[in-house]
């Protein structure tokens, strides 16, 4: 046995590794643009202004955004949804939400809905994760302000059909709220052509940056009240929040080191392509599912090889436990993976894995065809050993 | 004596915003700290040529950017400079 392969299959929780410049950027921005952005306006000051902005406009042209003002920076997806979540609904809101969505989205509208402020309707999907979309045209009330989408499902890979609940929800006048934690630099988004009212991103997984880092896309006309208030380095002499984006839902000092990571990961994305990242992955995926299926017991969860999906497969096996199967695979082989529930309990009901969840692996793009003939190696020999 | 003129802006995204546009011109400007004798909601204000400034604010303008206020400043030596707030 090679207890010493050090293979990473647990992209979906964060990426690894990161491209060279991402490591070195946050360094160099802090021993050489140290200037507390926005508030000083000697010659560190604005070189750390200059890299935000760059952040901005290179996020911006990613998701073809057709404003940097509009992209405003958080601390990650979880942040972002808040932010847009909490920014957004009113009193006596309805809310729509699908099965796949992750707790990032599940528990900012579980407390509003305790607190009796809100109303939601969760929307099945099948167990491919497709939403239903007959489902979705009934559960519309007078009072639905708010739509949202996991674009692409942490636990199964699936990509909901961004297009049609848009098209859906906007015949309503009802709002649409992405999340994009699992697509933002995997697969190409394009918030005009797609006509999405608000996407939220995380740095630290697609996007090869440091953690920490994230953000909100708001279309333009949809005004969010800031969940917070406080320094932006403009404006000091009012009591007041700015208003206008992005500072407006901003407040404080921005991690201008993490960023200038988060940018060296979307310049490398760029660079490679984001097509052909998003092919080769799903190459890989198609690859990993075709040699998964041939295990003995193993039950395959989410989108065929083949179809359409971010690089995500969950799966099972028998009656064995996923923990004791992820345990084996990191102390018998060095090789990482993540096992049980993954945030998402509405998507383990959906695919049927509740309450034990399951083994879950997420190639990235530095992930090789023959790191996955390691890691089927090893699961051969595992579920070898339990069948005998 | 010298003149030159100021651009404010509301907030250091539009500052930063108008120098990333400019920048495409060729057009005469720096971006720099607030001049003490001017207020400003932000700490960095945009300098140029008071024969250019039409045409800057013009352009700003046209790619929706929110400017705060003009000023023309005359200065001679070390002392305070006259400013003037230009209505545009
Ligand atoms: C679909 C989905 N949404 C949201 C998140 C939350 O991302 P973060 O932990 O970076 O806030 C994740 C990842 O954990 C995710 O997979």
């Amino acid at each position: 046995m090679n207890e010493a392969l050090n293979l990473y299959f647990d992209n979906a929780a964060t990426s690894w590794p990161k491209p060279e410049a991402v490591y070195d950027a946050p360094g160099r921005q802090m021993r050489q643009a140290a200037g507390n952005p926005g508030r000083s306006g000697h010659t560190r000051t604005l070189e750390a202004d200059r890299l935000l902005y760059k952040a901005r406009e290179t996020l911006a042209a990613l998701i073809n955004a057709p404003d940097p003002g509009r992209i405003v920076f958080a601390l990650n997806a979880t942040d972002a949804l808040n932010i847009a979540i909490k920014g957004l609904l009113e009193t006596g809101d309805h809310v729509l939400f699908t099965a796949m969505e992750h707790n990032s989205v599940l528990r900012p509208l579980g407390r509003l809905r305790q607190d009796g402020l809100i109303s939601t309707t969760m929307i099945p999907c099948a167990k491919t994760g497709q939403p239903d979309l007959d489902y979705l045209e009934s559960a519309y009330r007078e009072n639905t302000r708010l739509l949202i989408v996991n674009h692409a499902s942490n636990v199964t890979g699936s990509i909901a059909p961004l297009d049609r609940l848009i098209a859906s929800a906007h015949g309503r006048k009802v709002i649409v709220l992405v999340d994009a934690a699992q697509t933002a630099g995997a697969i190409p988004i394009d918030v005009q052509g797609l006509n999405i009212d608000m996407l939220a991103f995380t740095g630290h997984k697609g996007l090869l940056g440091p953690t920490g880092t994230g953000g909100l896309y708001v279309r333009k006309g949809l005004d969010l009240k800031p969940l917070r208030e406080g320094g932006t380095g403009s404006q000091s002499e009012s009591d007041i929040h700015p208003l206008s984006m992005p500072e407006r839902l901003e407040a404080g000092t921005l991690n201008s080191a993490g960023l200038a990571g988060l940018l060296e990961g979307v310049n490398y994305i760029q660079a490679r392509g984001i097509e052909s990242i998003q092919q080769e992955e799903q190459e890989l995926r198609s690859y990993l599912w075709e040699r998964l299926v041939e295990l003995p017991g193993i039950s395959l969860y989410g989108p065929h090889g083949g179809e359409a999906a971010v690089s995500v497969v969950s799966f099972t096996v028998g009656g064995a436990d996923c923990g004791e199967i992820g345990h084996v695979l990191e102390s018998a082989y060095g090789i990482l993976t993540r096992t049980g529930l993954h945030c998402a309990p509405h998507a383990h009901q959906t695919i049927g894995t509740l309450p034990e969840g399951t083994v879950r692996l997420s190639p990235g793009p530095f992930t090789r065809k023959v790191d996955v003939d390691h890691l089927i190696n090893a699961l051969q020999e595992i579920t070898g050993l339990m069948s005998g | 004596m010298s003149s030159s003129c100021y651009i404010t802006f509301p907030t250091t995204f539009f500052a930063i915003r108008a120098e990333s546009l400019l920048k495409k011109t060729g057009l005469t400007f720096k971006m720099v700290p607030v001049p003490r004798s001017i207020s400003s909601s932000c700490g960095t204000a945009l300098q140029c040529p008071c024969e250019d400034l039409a045409e800057i604010k013009a352009l700003l303008e046209e790619n929706s950017l929110e400017l705060e206020s003009f000023y023309r400043l005359e200065e001679e030596g070390i002392k305070k400079p006259l400013v003037t707030e230009l209505e545009l």
